[in-house]
């Protein structure tokens, strides 16, 4: 099973944990990424997403691609927000099944990692005082 | 021949504009565009060694030639997560 979504609207985890779980995996691992209080220092008050949606879809569904090839995947949900994320708000949900753990574990990093690497997603933080483009190579 | 080009993040504050129909001579390389591009913005000159570059939604080669109704994106690295 495999659901690679953008989205503006928050990120209901409970729902997606339940979305197509299965007997024969023996772990769901779930990674949250969360819009964090302090960055490089300064106070943030929000973070806006900008995405270039149909090349992050594309660049999305290849990784799932890769991990799929690489791990013993059963369920692969990606869901990536856009817009304006407040502090503590999910920005990103990685879900993973897997009849073993280990899969799972590397799995969900690898497509975290790509993520930060190929997927047209900027984030600008906003603090007190202004804001910035973050660049993740930089 | 026409060619699209989008541009996003921090590109797109320098260029003051998302997106952009341009007329091209036919056969032209991707990095000729990048080049007369990046010429008639040159507040994007030093970021060009970072810039990434994508041809209908796909990464590409920079030797890539361009054909009729190909859309460039021009963006600064990725942050998401």
């Amino acid at each position: 099973m495999r659901l690679i979504l953008t989205q503006k609207e928050k990120i209901d985890t409970g729902k997606i944990l339940n979305g197509g779980a299965s007997y024969s995996d023996g772990s769901d691992l779930i990674f949250i990424g969360k819009v964090r209080d302090i960055s490089r220092g300064k106070k943030v008050t929000h973070i806006d997403y900008e995405i270039y949606n149909e090349m992050a879809l594309k660049e999305l569904n290849r990784i799932a691609d890769e991990a799929s090839l690489n791990h013993e995947l059963n369920r692969i949900i990606i869901i990536h927000r856009y817009g304006r994320v407040l502090l503590g708000e999910t920005s990103i949900v990685i879900l993973v099944s897997s009849p073993h753990r280990d899969s799972s574990y590397q799995a969900s990093r690898y497509i975290i990692d790509e993520i930060k690497k190929r997927v047209p997603v900027w984030k600008k933080e906003f603090y007190d005082d202004g804001s910035e483009w973050i660049s993740d190579r930089s | 021949m026409r060619i699209k080009i989008k541009v996003f993040a921090s590109v797109r504050d320098i260029c003051g504009f998302n997106e952009k129909e341009l007329i091209v001579s036919d056969s032209i390389k991707l990095n000729e565009v990048i080049d007369l591009f990046i010429k008639s913005n040159q507040a994007l000159s030093e970021k060009k060694e970072t810039l990434l570059i994508a041809v209908n939604e796909e990464y590409c080669r920079m030797d890539r030639t361009l054909e009729e109704g190909d859309t460039l994106a021009i963006f600064p690295p990725v942050s998401g997560g």
